[in-house]
């Protein structure tokens, strides 16, 4: 509990009516989209960054954690309080502060969601790449501090990549501002790329400045469906190898396909054992020279069909579907376990094999999806948290999964980021020289560790 | 693959971008994940009962978006209408809702309160009538009352205008019974036009589901046992409705609470399958074009109720018609199927977030340049024209009223 005379401080500054602090409204704040909970003790939800400033100079005098939270979809926890405290929630400091085209870039405040951006930019034919499947529901300082990915990031990048500049709140109150309007910008540290990714305990970003990039010209888009997942999977790492870049490609296997049959009936193959969702953008010659090469692959791979959808209204249909897949298979059970661990392209084959094999081995049904272009794998698992048994052997695989992956030079995560979730399994991938060294940055920039406390650093 | 097991909500948090009260507020605490998290925290009594939760519970237009884009398939509406069933018990109700669920239990009050009204409307000091809000609406602007109920204004068996093509059931609901006889007349001579016989049950009451949203199940239940008598006859190839809320309450509510009322299964799932809006019925039925009254000429725009897109699922057919109407220019409004802030009784409890929902719908409606803006929704019908300007030239109506 917060001691009153600090509650009455912070009420001074965002009112009563931005102020939370009764169980019932305290209890919305506590969870994520990730499978924990931790009650704040009480939540705020500024609008300016001077208030944001104000309530920071508190809290590093009275040392309160504090968690940043945006929209609260983050699959690691990332922003459950787990040590209590405040919650910053940024929902409504939501103003786009600045749109420009010809200089291509956007001004936003934290709490804007990602589709609003999209919508914004949509009149003057741009938009901005990274799309997480939350983004109809997620802000952009939470895709900022989880440096969000999606399935065009396989062209275009992730979120790291289009931060121009930001405007940060220390934990000391201080407020700081790196980088600028200007694409190419080498004055001091690229700072922007240590605080992007930090998922909130480096500090609170209060405003962003994200490069934009004009729409294509054409969108062809492909659904390619295979009698084996082997040679599903060899498609993609040779459609890589050989230098050709889709904008997304995505690989479902049959039980995700089946799923969505079953709940959509859009007409996938249900035999297939692998389908691959492809999508090329550019000026149309290079598009139509693009795909051509891209049938070549998957025919040398024995492709049993190739479809092209015709017009806008079949391409959102594939889309549907694909971004249904997590939904249906929400379905088959009381909980889902979705993972996100990340290999090269050109081991995406035998990923997927041993990804199959553990399942197997613990008897637990799995769904291979995955941002198959650059190696990020959703494998999901469907089961009961309730069954204890069931879920013991759900954690059994999935670390076993994780192993998988390092072994084949991967990643623990792709896009989700590490959180409350994957915090263990960094000594993995990281030696402690490494796990130290960024504990050295957190020391230095929040010395009474205060943000987002009880996360991987 | 079909799923038999009771879903978790896995809090992915989908719900929030269609939700009409989060997109106002941005607050996590007046969405449909919040509502969830709350349901089970106090099942497990990990949040005790309270004013607060009960608000937060009522902060809902019940217009079960969250519920339609759900990937786990969660039924938040039956959830949220158990929760405020028991709020209500725990705390009570605001006077005037208490009233309107005491007046709509009952036909033969519903019938005295609506005389009563009409004969109101007639004495009541007009200074007064100028002066006062219902929520963000001007008490000026509440429609008249009909003369006399439609359902007794009409024959309970109307015969076809030419060779009987088979029967309906017609189920007014109580908004065109008592206040919207134009719909009511137009939809029964376009019924008529058709071929079909209609049969407009005498002994139906209010469909029930105003007291559901206010957690009255209790009262609720009577209203529902007589409907389902009176709407369970056999050789009927429809079950008209006007009204979508009340279609959706026959097509779905009544089903979900089967169980929980013990009523008859076979009856409520009969009910169910035959229940259509008139709009549908029309497009389903051949031939609809010569339905058409051509000699009007008017630039029309449109408004999705939500429960016509999230219960009945029907969400393109009234648009449909307004398209093939030769005698309509439709004009797309740009947030055609966003929520308008009516939801019942939401306008009067909450009329600040209501009224910032509804702006937006008035300022892209205007910039159709419609002359008439249809809506097949009763309450919808009273919140957009209750909040349009004397200047803005545009009246609302049921798109029936324009075949």
């Amino acid at each position: 509990m917060l001691d009153s005379k600090i509650r009455n401080q912070l009420e001074e500054i965002v009112g009563q009516e931005r102020l939370l602090e009764k169980p019932e409204e305290l209890i919305c704040y506590s969870y994520d989209a990730y499978l924990e909970e931790s009650m704040p003790d009480l939540v705020l939800l500024p609008v300016t960054c001077e208030e944001v400033s104000k309530i920071m100079k508190i809290c590093s005098s009275y040392k309160i954690p504090v968690t940043a939270r945006g929209a609260g979809t983050s699959v690691c926890g990332a922003s459950i309080p787990i040590k209590h405290g405040i919650v910053l929630c940024f929902s409504q400091m939501n103003k786009i502060m600045e749109i420009n085209t010809k200089d291509r870039y956007i001004i936003v405040q934290p709490g804007v969601v990602n589709i609003d951006i999209q919508k914004a930019l949509e009149p003057f034919k741009f938009f901005y790449p990274p799309d997480p499947g939350s983004m109809n529901v997620a802000t952009i300082g939470g895709n900022v501090a989880q440096n969000a990915g999606g399935p065009r990031c396989l062209k275009y990048g992730v979120t790291a990549d289009y931060i121009l500049g930001m405007e940060v709140v220390l934990a000391s109150g201080k407020t700081v501002r790196f980088g600028s309007r200007n694409v190419k910008d080498v004055t001091g540290y690229r700072l922007s790329g240590l605080f992007c990714g930090s998922e909130g305990t480096l500090g609170i970003v209060t405003e962003i400045i994200l490069r934009v990039v004009p729409l294509p010209e054409t969108i062809k888009t492909i659904l390619v469906t295979f009698d084996d997942l082997d040679d599903t999977a060899r498609s993609v790492s040779d459609i890589i190898g050989a230098g050709i870049l889709p904008v997304a490609m995505e690989l479902l296997d049959k039980l995700t396909i089946n799923a969505i049959e079953d709940s959509a009936n859009l007409g996938f193959p249900r035999e297939a054992q692998g389908s691959l969702l492809i999508e090329i953008d550019g000026v149309k010659e290079a598009c139509e020279k693009e795909m051509q090469k891209v049938i070549e692959k998957v025919k040398a791979n024995n492709a049993t069909s190739i479809k092209e959808a015709k017009s806008d209204k079949e391409r959102d249909e594939l889309w549907e579907a694909r971004r249904s897949a997590f939904g249906v298979f929400a379905k088959l059970a009381p909980d889902i376990f979705s993972e996100d661990v990340t290999v090269p392209a050109s081991k995406i084959p035998s990923m997927i094999r041993k990804t199959v094999a553990i399942a197997q081995k613990y008897g637990l049904k799995v769904g291979i999806l995955a941002h198959a272009g650059d190696g990020n794998m959703h494998p999901m698992i469907p089961a009961d948290k309730s069954n204890k048994e069931e879920w013991e052997r759900v954690e059994k695989a999935f670390d076993e999964i994780v192993e998988a992956a390092v072994s084949l030079n991967g990643t623990l995560s792709g896009e989700h980021g590490i959180g409350l979730a994957k915090t263990r399994f960094l000594p993995l991938v990281m030696n402690e020289d490494s796990i130290e060294f960024m504990s050295v940055i957190k020391k230095a920039v929040d010395p009474d560790g205060i943000l987002n406390p009880g996360k991987f650093v | 693959m079909k799923s038999t097991v009771l879903q978790n909500c896995n809090k992915c948090g989908l719900c929030l971008s269609v939700c009409p009260t989060y997109k106002v507020l941005n607050q996590e605490h007046a969405s449909p994940r919040a509502r969830l998290q709350l349901i089970n925290f106090y099942k497990d009594k990990k949040v005790l009962s309270s004013i607060g939760l009960k608000e937060i519970i009522s902060k809902c237009l019940m217009c079960g978006s969250c519920a339609a884009i759900c990937p786990s398939g969660i039924n938040h509406y039956s959830q949220f209408m158990e929760m405020r069933t028991k709020m209500r018990h725990d705390h009570g109700e605001k006077v005037a809702i208490k009233s309107l669920i005491f007046l709509l239990a009952k036909e033969y009050r519903i019938r005295l309160a609506a005389g009563f009204a009409e004969f109101s409307q007639r004495i009541i000091p007009d200074n007064f009538i100028e002066k006062y809000n219902l929520g963000n609406i001007p008490v000026k602007k509440f429609p008249k009352l009909n003369k006399k109920p439609l359902r007794k204004a009409v024959p309970e068996i109307i015969s076809p205008e030419k060779s009987k093509k088979g029967t309906v059931l017609y189920f007014t609901g109580c908004a065109t019974n008592y206040a919207f006889d134009g719909t009511g007349f137009a939809t029964i001579k376009i019924l008529k036009q058709m071929g079909s016989e209609v049969i407009i049950p005498e002994k139906q009451t209010c469909c029930g589901i105003p007291m559901l949203f206010h957690g009255a199940r209790d009262q609720a239940e009577k209203n529902i046992l007589i409907n389902i008598e009176c709407l369970s006859q056999d050789d009927v190839k429809a079950i008209i409705v006007d009204c979508p809320t009340c279609g959706s309450a026959l097509k779905n509510e009544y089903p979900a609470l089967q169980k929980q009322l013990n009523l008859d299964d076979t009856a409520v799932q009969k009910i169910s399958s035959k229940v259509i809006d008139i709009m549908s019925f029309i497009l389903q039925e051949s031939d609809h074009t010569d339905l058409f009254e051509t000699s009007v000429k008017m630039k029309v725009t449109y408004h999705l109720p939500c429960h016509l897109k999230n219960g009945l699922k029907s969400s393109y057919n009234t648009e449909k018609i307004l398209r093939e109407h030769p005698g309509l220019e439709y004009i797309q409004a740009e947030d055609v199927d966003e929520c308008c802030g009516g939801g019942g009784t939401f306008f009067y409890e909450y009329p600040e977030i209501s009224k910032q929902m509804v702006a937006t719908k008035l300022k892209n409606a205007r910039s159709t340049g419609a002359e008439v803006w249809l809506t097949d929704c009763p309450v919808c019908r009273i919140n957009l024209s209750g909040n349009l300007k004397e200047k803005d030239n545009m009246i609302v109506k049921h798109p029936v009223e324009m075949l």
